[in-house]
């Protein structure tokens, strides 16, 4: 009767101990919405790692009072390859403006394809005109990215340029008219930036000669800066950025996988980290359905891509 | 009764897990006022910002001089006796001369508009070497297209009471602008001017330019992208911060500057593969003041390094826990 009565007793401390780690993470199990499995309990394994490559497909949109929660397009798309045994890594930055078919939904610019059908659309967009496959998906609003940014202590980044915009909008602030602007003067050279400057520095494209290639460039920058950033954390910081995001974060990447880049993220410095931005003479810009395009060339780009994204 | 115990342990234990998890987070980093902060000891005096407030940083001790009100970029006249320095607001910025204990002294330039985008930022300010013109950065605006915004170098008498101003510089369109004026000793001018190549490349140089409106002369190549010169007092000497197309991680360079040649001699790396920014000589030119974070991702601290090209000198760290502002580069004079 003995061994019974120590057995339950142990059992009750152990589901007390995972009751307790489960109610810590679950702001992250309700972000890492594909871990949905019931009574899922993360893997704290250090020594677990990640080798097989896989690919993300970031989106940014902006999710502000202009546009109803339903309706957004994306601002940014980055498809991030990641291959830990080779401890390489490719981003590439896909032009909003890029004009492609949209599967189901005829032609338009990419950006659009996440206002009609959300991530699913997204990823079945690059991956029916890249000819890559897509493992997982990042969004991001706004709001998130100061927030992600602000958790993290800021980021450091190398102004290239004097990033100056006359017309920056004014629309995070909650109530506030969303058509107003602001000005904007980001320096040139290192500067240590929080939240709000930092997506001014992302998000600024009027005063530029290259536009939204100029905006990608950059905001592969800061994605360099937040992943120098975030390798300091470790598993249990990602309930307090959880908490932090309140929504303006979604993904289907389990909380395992999460863990996994952050233990591939220590191994990766900007020199093992390509960036590919379309400009010229992989796209031309031009005018389609009266509207301002970007024009792929894909007997140039999908070779390009298919060197790093197999 | 056992039983309730035992459950009132589990539970205790449970909430236990809970708390210890949240104790090995790594949490943000903490930020100091640096009057809460010492230093060692430099000659002489420098002046930092944090926060929008310039500090005075003396045998060790860090003061606040302004309140934080967004005062940024000061710089000394030469004889060390005035400050003048930029204060930003939201969407403009002015130029104002300050006492050095930070008492305000006259506004020098009012560009405030109700309009938001006809309002004007100023940046950089710098007295010429004998005190009597101002250079500084300024946006004009261009007629025919409100969306084209590059910074261009103006410079006025150091006088208050004077009104007329000269443009020296016409930057290349949707850069941003030239940035960084060093005055030079006889009238030229040092700074940094953006270029876009043919692969849509942003290149940063030194430039120098002999008058006003002048084509003028690099003084560094596209690819070293260098920028933030600063220049001795004998004017003998530069100091830049070069990123080679880097974009997190840049060189501290010196080289000897030949004014009669348009020139620089071959440059010494001082500090390599290292965030940082702003550099500046002191008053005898044997070593250079700079900002850059002590640990990847923090807040910029104040550096100083011996110039010497026979040996490799050590970076000796000056201020520690702040977040000081690394656009305005440390100030120091006697």
């Amino acid at each position: 009767m003995f061994m019974p009565r120590a057995l339950i007793v142990s059992a009750g401390f152990l589901l007390a101990g995972l009751l307790g780690l489960g109610a810590y993470f679950l702001p992250v199990l309700q972000v890492a919405s594909s871990s949905s499995r019931s009574g899922y309990v993360p893997d704290l394994d250090p020594r677990q790692r990640t080798t097989a490559p896989f690919t993300v497909l970031l989106l940014g949109s902006d999710d502000d009072a202009k546009f109803p929660p339903d309706r957004l397009n994306t601002q940014s798309m980055i498809l991030v390859r990641v291959d830990p045994a080779a401890g390489q890594a490719t981003m590439l930055s896909i032009p909003r403006d890029l004009w492609v078919p949209i599967p189901n939904q005829g032609e338009g610019k990419i950006s659009t394809a996440f206002q009609l059908g959300g991530p699913p659309a997204a990823i079945a967009a690059v991956e029916t005109n890249f000819g890559v496959h897509v493992d997982h998906y990042v969004w991001i609003g706004l709001n998130g990215l100061v927030k992600l940014i602000d958790q993290l202590g800021g980021v450091n980044v190398i102004v290239s340029n004097p990033v100056m915009d006359d017309f920056y909008p004014s629309d995070l602030a909650p109530g506030g008219y969303p058509y107003d602007y602001y000005r904007v003067a980001v320096l040139p050279g290192a500067a240590h930036l929080d939240g709000v400057h930092a997506l001014q520095y992302v998000r600024s494209r009027h005063g530029d000669l290259r536009g939204d290639f100029a905006r990608s460039e950059r905001q592969q920058q800061v994605l360099l800066a937040i992943k120098g950033q975030a390798s300091r954390l470790n598993v249990v910081d990602l309930p307090t950025l959880a908490k932090a995001f309140d929504g303006e974060i979604k993904t289907n990447m389990g909380l395992t996988r999460i863990r996994q880049l952050m233990g591939v993220a220590n191994d990766f410095d900007g020199t093992s980290i390509h960036r590919i931005v379309l400009v010229p003479p992989y796209t031309s810009e031009g005018v389609i359905a009266g509207q301002d395009v970007v024009i792929p060339h894909w007997d140039t780009i999908r070779p390009f891509v298919h060197q790093t994204f197999p | 009764m056992v039983v309730a115990a035992l459950v009132l342990a589990m539970s205790v234990f449970g909430a236990g897990v809970y708390d210890a998890a949240g104790h090995l987070k790594t949490g943000r980093p903490h930020v100091e006022r640096p009057t809460k902060t010492t230093g060692p000891t430099v000659p002489g005096t420098m002046y930092v910002v944090q926060s929008g407030a310039i500090y005075r940083f003396q045998r060790g001790i860090f003061h606040q001089i302004t309140p934080e009100a967004g005062w940024m970029q000061p710089a000394a006249d030469p004889t060390g006796t005035r400050l003048v320095a930029v204060r930003r607001q939201s969407n403009v910025s002015d130029v104002y001369l300050l006492e050095r204990s930070g008492r305000t002294w006259t506004q020098l330039t009012h560009h405030s508009s109700s309009a938001i985008e006809l309002n004007h930022w100023a940046f950089y300010p710098r007295f010429s070497p004998d005190g009597s013109q101002l250079f500084y950065d300024y946006d004009p605006k261009d007629p025919y297209n409100s969306y084209r915004l590059d910074l261009a170098i103006y410079s006025n008498s150091a006088d208050p009471s004077a009104k007329s101003s000269v443009q020296w510089t016409y930057p290349n369109p949707y850069t941003g602008g030239d940035v960084n004026p060093v005055p030079l000793d006889g009238g030229g001018l040092i700074y940094t001017r953006f270029s876009i190549d043919g692969q849509s490349k942003v290149h940063s140089q030194i430039w120098l330019q002999s008058r006003p409106g002048d084509t003028g002369t690099a003084l560094t190549n596209p690819d070293a992208d260098c920028l933030q010169p600063a220049l001795t007092a004998r004017g003998n000497l530069i100091a830049m911060v070069c990123t080679n197309g880097e974009p997190l991680s840049a060189q501290l360079v010196v080289a000897a500057f030949y004014p009669a040649s348009l020139s620089l001699g071959p440059p010494a790396v001082l500090v390599n593969g290292q965030l940082l920014a702003s550099p500046s000589f002191s008053p005898d030119g044997k070593t250079v003041a700079y900002l850059a974070p002590a640990a990847a991702g923090g807040g910029f601290q104040l550096w100083t390094i011996p110039v010497t090209q026979s040996t490799t000198p050590a970076p000796r760290q000056v201020s520690k826990g702040l977040d000081l502002d690394a656009a305005s580069a440390p100030v120091w004079v006697q």
